[in-house]
This record gives C-alpha cells, structure tokens and sequence, in this order.
C-alpha cells in the first residue's frame, strides 16, 4: 500500500491549487501568495541536467508572456519561433532570485526598465511568478479604483506620487502588498527558471545587460563544491560578456570567506593580486564613495529577503560592485 | 588463429623532410610509419613485451570500472608498464617535430619527440586534475590547449620549463571554516558547525593541503558544462590573432580570444539541439566553421559573427534513429582527376557507421553534399595524404559494419586496418577509389598488437567503451 504524501505536503498542494484556480478569477479577488507553502531546499545542483527550459539564442527567446505591457504594438516584429517582439529588451537580471525581494524591490525605482529575476528551483520561482501575478492585479486594480474616484474628485495628478511616499514608511508584508499605484506597476519585472551557470548567453546577447545581481549566493561551504559557486574566474568572463561596458555587477554575501573568495575571482583581492592579465582586464571595483548614492545598492542591502534575514541575526553583509571595462586591445 | 587486431584509434599526418610519416594510435601504443610506403619506423613505449602486455590487457577490465585513478609512478615505472589502456587523443605540433598524447586512465598529457628517422622518445608527462576530453596546439605550435570534463580549459607550454617552481602552499594555513555562527541559523547546522570546529582541531596538526598540479599552466577559460572539443585557429582576417572555440555538452559554442586574453569571449554559436561533438575551421575557409554533434545535423557557420549559414541534415526525416557526428575532417587537393577547381571537401563519419559523408565547398559558401563512401567497417580517424590526392581512413576491423557492439563473426586476414581512397571527379559527381597504394596494405600485414585470445564480454565492452564512447555524452529523456 502506497504510502499517503505527508499532511504538510497535501496542505501545500491544495494551497497552490487554489491559488491557481484563483488567478483566473477577476483581479480584485486575486490573494497574495505565502511563502511556507513554496518553501524549498535551498541548494540546487547546478551540473545536473535539470528539466530545463531555455532558448536556442537570445533571438529564440519569447519574451511577451513575460512583459505582456511591453510587446511590440507591431504584429510583423516576431522571433524565429513567431513569438511577438517586445518594444525594449531586458536589461537587468537578478541571479538567483530567490522569493524575488529585490527583483520586486527595485521595480518602481526603475519603472521603465525590464528586469528578470532568474532561479533555479522551482517551487521558489513559483511562489515568484504568483508574486508578480498578484502585485500586477493589485495594481491594477487600484488604479481602476483611483480612476473611479478621480472622475468624482479633481486633482488627480497628485495620486500618483503620494502614495509611493506612503509605501516607504509603512512596513509591507512577505508578498509587498501596497495600497498605492506605483510607477511602473510591476509591468516590468517577471521571473523564469533558469541554470544561468550554463544557460545565460541562451537568454542574452553581447552586451544586453545593464547591471546584474547577485545577492547572498549559495556559498558552497565545502571546499568539494567551490566548483559549484556562481562567482568564478570562468563565469565572470561570461557574465562580461553579456553585460555591456559601464555596466554593473553587484555581489553581497554575508560569508566573509565568500567575499574574499569573490575579490579574488575578479583578481581584487589586494593579497593575491595577479600581475597583468586574466580577467582583471574585463572588471574595476566600484568605489564605495561611488555607491552611496546608488538607490539599487540600498535596495540589495536592506530589501531583499535574505538580507532583512541577516538584518534580523545581526549578521555582516559584505558587498562588492564591479563595473564592466570596455573590452582590452588585443595584444600586438 | 589469428587474433583480432587493435583497431588505429586515432591518426595523424605529418609532413615533412625526407618523408612524410604517418602516426597512429592503437590500443596502448603509438605507431609510427612512413607515409608512402607504410613500413613501421618505431613502436611506443616500446618496451610492452607480449607477455606483458596479455597481463596488462587482462587488467583492463579491471581499470575499466572503476578506473584506477591518479596513480604517481616515476618515469621509469610508467615506461616499463603502461598504466593506460587506450590513448584517446592524438596530435601533431604543426612543425611536426612532437607528437602529443593524452593516455586515458592516468589522465597524463604526454609530448614525446618524433626524430627524423620516425622513432619516438617521450620527453615530459604531465598528469592533468581531470581526465583530458579535447587537446589543441596554438598555432605557433608552442602551448598546449587541452580542455577537461570539469568544463576547464588549461593551456601548457608544449615543453615545459625546467626552471618552473611549483607554487607550494606558503604554510598549511589553520583550518576555518568559512561558515560562522551568524551565517548559520538553524539549531542543526550551528551543532554541525561545530562539530566541524572541534574536527579541525583535531586534524590541525597533519592538515595537508591538496598540492597542486607540479607544472606551469594556467586555467584560461571554463564552461559550466563538459567540454567536448577544442580547437585554436587563427583570425580570418588578421593572422597574428588568435581564437579559441571551445563547445559543451549543453550545446555551446564558444569563440574565445586566444591566449592571453581567452578570458574575453567574443560570440556564441548558438542552434545545436543537442550536445557538440566536432568542431572544425578548414584552413582553406578560415572564416567558416563546421559543427556537428548528438542532433542529426551539422551546422556551418560564419563564427566570427555567430552567424548560422547552413544546417544540413544527416538523415532522412523519415528515419526515427539519432546519430552522432564522430568527426569532422577537412581535406584540400590541389588537382584532382576531372576538376578544374581545386577539391575542397568536409568529411563527416558518425558514431558506429561504415559509411563516411562527404560535402564540397561551393563558392557561394555552401556545402554540397556527394556520393557517400562506403567503408569495410566502422570509420575512426582519417587524414588527407595531399600529395596523392588521397585520404587514409582508419576502420574498425573488430566490430561488424555499422554495429558498436557485434564482433565480427571470424579474424579477417589480413585485417585493413586503413584505407586508402583517392578522389575522381566523374559526370555524376565526386567519387573516391580505392588507391593503389602500398601503405594500407603494408600496415594491415605489420598489424597492431593482438586483442588476445577469446575476449570475454567484459573485456569486449570495455573495448567498444573506449572506441565508442559519444553516446554518454547524451543526455537522460525525462518523459516520466
């Protein structure tokens, strides 16, 4: 006799039913998803052939189920597969998402920006994708509710900036539920399943992106699975290869031999600094002085959901930002 | 009765003064002969009696799985007994002065040094972290390239310095882990933490930090994936520059500077449904590149842009069956026979098949596929002998035609260890004859060395295993 799935898992599964189910009902009615029903293990095993999905190149890739507010208005633009074009590309991407604290996080402070969240294990990128399902039925349905009120009362261009005032001094919940229209509403951000260890150039071109970030990664404490870590000499040459010059990679752990460990793989580390060469040629530190101004750094340090956590245990959070060189002179 | 014969696994052209040679290997052992005659010039190591060599090939199997890893012998002892059992990969430095092998089971790099006269003398062994899956020479022919399963690629001076120092580890630094009591949360991993500390304590004294490989090289780029073939050529456009163009079993390709800045990655390939097996730049369109792999089709492309101009397929649509390119050869006649143009041919042997694919160039940058040439037995390696207008393909003599794992019913004799065929231009098309050259029939009467006597299932799989091994590169169906 088949044993019965344990009651936590059957409690789970109906939850997520449920939710399904929901989402095809009207927006107003649309709950915010909760996380301890998504929870996963939280290492993946990036050299198994997981059932992945990814693009043959990044002109493969359908983006507009993605971004559905920013499919091309012109039908003809369409991808090998005959998949719409989407009128921008996406330019930010967020590595190892996680519950996508920071993708949904950084949405309304760069409003016309398109910015993915990628992540490897399913369950958490579920909860993601119900997340932004959720944030963009709220939004919209409140601004059904403010056009209804504006047609009643004048000055409604102030409804648009004061609510976004009112977000930041009162606490959110897990899923970043607001009572404000914010800019963007969340048309912008969307999050996909993904190796990106093995499939990032599947997604993105040469010199797509604008900044990437990767925050409190899986530090592989055993020296055995260093391999497995995202920072590495090898990866690093591929994340410059789909960033673009100037453009921006930002790290934060709260591992201080992680940091080091990431110093040293940009070639940084003051102790073990190569001569000439390597992959020093492609990165440059961003100066703190640099960073104080720098919304998205704030964004990284206290926003996302692993660093409220460190926050919480009075942990170190170590950052550490790299700007993309333009590429060297071959050498004569 | 005679035995069955160690099939050339891999081969190799070398053109050069006073005659050309031809080097190949079989079983444990590299051959080498002159080319137009096909007399045997020298054996390597030479020093494998028969007697020896049945002990050591009983003990195949037995390395097989597991296979014995990391074994440290001094120089002596790995000349006295080979320790491999196949040499997978075989090169040639383009001055044709070195021959570079890869052994497999202790995962060594191997130069050795191919005199005038044909003889061979190894000079340096290397053995590398992971078991070499692809080998390359730059074009100065001075640094090794040679890419891992663990997806890395190193490049070593193809003769090692003497006056190298390995780095040792300054002092065996005290164990810390990397983990603290604020980056662990929950009540388990605090106790496991430590229980590490207590651990380290323990171990502090004989902590021993895993040495590192006692050579110069230099990792200089890697995939998150197992790398299945490299090759370093030069710029199209500009013949100082270098490139690297490495490709995965996750279906990358990748264009790399070359070395020093093999770091920068220029472009991907990208269109491959399945894994890569074979890359190859022809040298006479050094803009265009071949690719073949685990999906039924090969792909030309402009690789400097990443630009797909052609895919080909290697079957019929009807047919149901996968194959896989097993290699992907480029051959350029100056005259042949019937043709005003000079012949510039790509040939495809795939995996297990007797048959090998030809396609020609035409000047639109297309390939046009010919008649395909039928072999008496399963392709293995091949090379363009130019100035016969003629390519000498090594055939597997042991397994039935276009089956990796039938024997053939009864020893050959003799057993055609190579063919040779020459190109003619005909009304209907490119066709290759056989040659009346004295080299195929000379190397078959020299032979190899004998598999033995009745070869058990064991000893017979682990054959195939070592001369078929591209289908482990295919990935698991996850129809549940």
């Amino acid at each position: 006799m088949a044993t019965p799935p344990p009651y936590k898992r059957q409690k789970r599964e109906e939850y997520r039913r449920q939710l399904t189910n929901a989402t095809t009902d009207d927006a107003a009615s649309v709950k915010a998803p909760q996380k301890r029903f998504f929870r996963q293990r939280a290492h993946a095993n990036p050299f198994s052939d997981h059932h992945l999905d990814y693009p043959l190149s990044p002109a493969h890739m359908d983006w507009s189920s993605y971004y559905p507010a920013f499919v091309d208005p012109d039908a003809s633009k369409t991808t090998p597969d005959g998949a719409r074009k989407l009128v921008k590309d996406v330019e930010i991407v967020d590595i190892g998402c996680g519950f996508g604290g920071l993708t949904v996080a950084l949405a309304p402070l760069l409003p016309e920006t398109l910015m993915v969240g990628m992540e490897i294990r399913t369950q958490v990128l579920e909860y993601l994708n119900s997340r932004i399902c959720f944030l963009r039925a709220q939004q919209q349905h409140l601004k059904n509710k403010a056009a209804a009120t504006s047609s009643e009362s004048p000055a409604p261009a102030a409804t648009e900036e004061e609510p976004v005032q009112k977000t930041s001094d009162k606490p959110a919940d897990e899923a970043g539920t607001t009572t404000a229209v914010v800019p963007g509403n969340y048309e912008n951000i969307s999050a996909i399943r993904a190796n990106t260890m093995k499939f990032l150039p599947n997604f993105f071109g040469h010199h797509q992106l604008s900044k990437i970030f990767i925050c409190f990664p899986d530090p592989h404490f055993k020296a055995r699975k260093h391999k497995a870590r995202i920072i590495s000499e090898s990866l690093n040459a591929e994340y410059a290869y789909v960033l673009r010059p100037g453009g921006l990679l930002y790290t934060i752990t709260d591992v201080e031999e992680y940091h080091h460990w990431i110093l040293r793989h940009f070639q940084h580390d003051p102790e073990t600094q190569a001569a000439s060469g390597g992959i020093k040629d492609l990165w440059e530190r961003v100066p703190e002085s640099e960073l104080e101004q720098d919304p998205c750094l704030r964004v990284m340090k206290f926003e996302t959901e692993e660093s409220k956590k460190v926050t919480r245990n009075k942990g170190n959070k170590y950052v550490a930002v790299y700007r993309r060189k333009a590429d060297p002179e071959w050498p004569a | 009765m005679a035995q069955f014969q160690h099939p050339l696994h891999c081969l190799q052209s070398v053109q050069r003064q006073p005659t050309d040679l031809l080097i190949g290997s079989a079983g444990q052992r590299i051959y080498s002969y002159a080319a137009p005659t096909g007399q045997r010039l020298d054996v390597w190591p030479q020093n494998v009696d028969s007697a020896s060599l049945e002990s050591a090939g009983a003990s195949v199997t037995e390395e097989q799985a597991p296979p014995e890893k990391r074994r440290k012998l001094s120089a002596e002892e790995k000349l006295d007994k080979p320790t491999w059992s196949t040499i997978p990969i075989l090169k040639v430095s383009p001055d044709g002065k070195h021959v570079v092998a890869v052994t497999a089971e202790d995962k060594s790099i191997r130069v050795l040094q191919l005199n005038e006269d044909g003889t061979l003398r190894q000079l340096s062994s290397r053995t590398m972290a992971k078991r070499p899956s692809a080998l390359a020479l730059t074009p100065d022919g001075k640094t090794i390239i040679c890419a891992d399963k663990f997806g890395d690629a190193y490049s070593l001076p193809l003769i090692p310095s003497t006056d190298y120092v390995a780095e040792m580890q300054s002092e065996a630094k005290p164990y810390k882990p990397a983990a603290t009591s604020l980056t662990v949360h929950t009540k388990r991993n605090l106790e496991s933490l430590e229980q590490q500390m207590r651990q380290a304590e323990l171990k502090a004294k004989k902590a021993e930090e895993k040495t590192a490989l006692a050579f110069e090289h230099q990792v200089i780029l890697g995939h998150v994936s197992l790398l299945t073939d490299l090759i370093c050529v030069p710029s199209p456009t500009n013949p100082s520059r270098s490139y690297i163009l490495t490709a995965d079993r996750d279906e990358h390709i990748r264009v790399s500077r070359g070395v020093p800045q093999a770091h920068v990655i220029e472009q991907y390939c990208l269109g491959h449904t399945a894994f890569i097996s074979k890359l190859c730049v022809p040298s006479w369109a050094p803009e265009l590149l071949v690719s073949g792999g685990g999906d039924n089709y090969i792909m030309l492309w402009e690789w400097t842009e990443g630009r797909m101009l052609q895919k080909i397929p290697l079957l019929d649509s009807s047919e149901a069956t996968e194959v896989i390119v097993r290699g992907i050869w480029e051959v350029s006649f100056a005259q042949v026979a019937g043709m005003d143009d000079p012949l510039r041919a790509i040939l495809v042997a795939l995996e297990g098949s007797s048959q090998l694919l030809c396609f020609t160039l035409e000047k639109d940058s297309t390939l046009k596929q010919q008649l395909p040439i039928q072999l008496s037995g399963n392709v293995l390696d091949l090379v363009a002998i130019e100035s016969r207008n003629a390519i000498a393909v090594s055939v597997d003599t042991v397994h039935q035609q276009n089956s990796t794992d039938t024997w053939k019913p009864s020893v050959e004799s003799p057993q055609m260890l190579l063919e040779c065929l020459q190109a003619e231009n005909q009304v209907d098309g490119l066709h290759w004859n056989p040659s009346p050259d004295p080299l195929a029939g000379h190397i078959a009467s020299q032979g190899t060395t004998g598999l033995g006597e009745a070869l058990d299932d064991k000893q017979k799989k682990a054959l195939a295993g070592s001369l078929y091994s591209l289908g482990n590169l295919r990935k698991r169906s996850w129809d549940e």
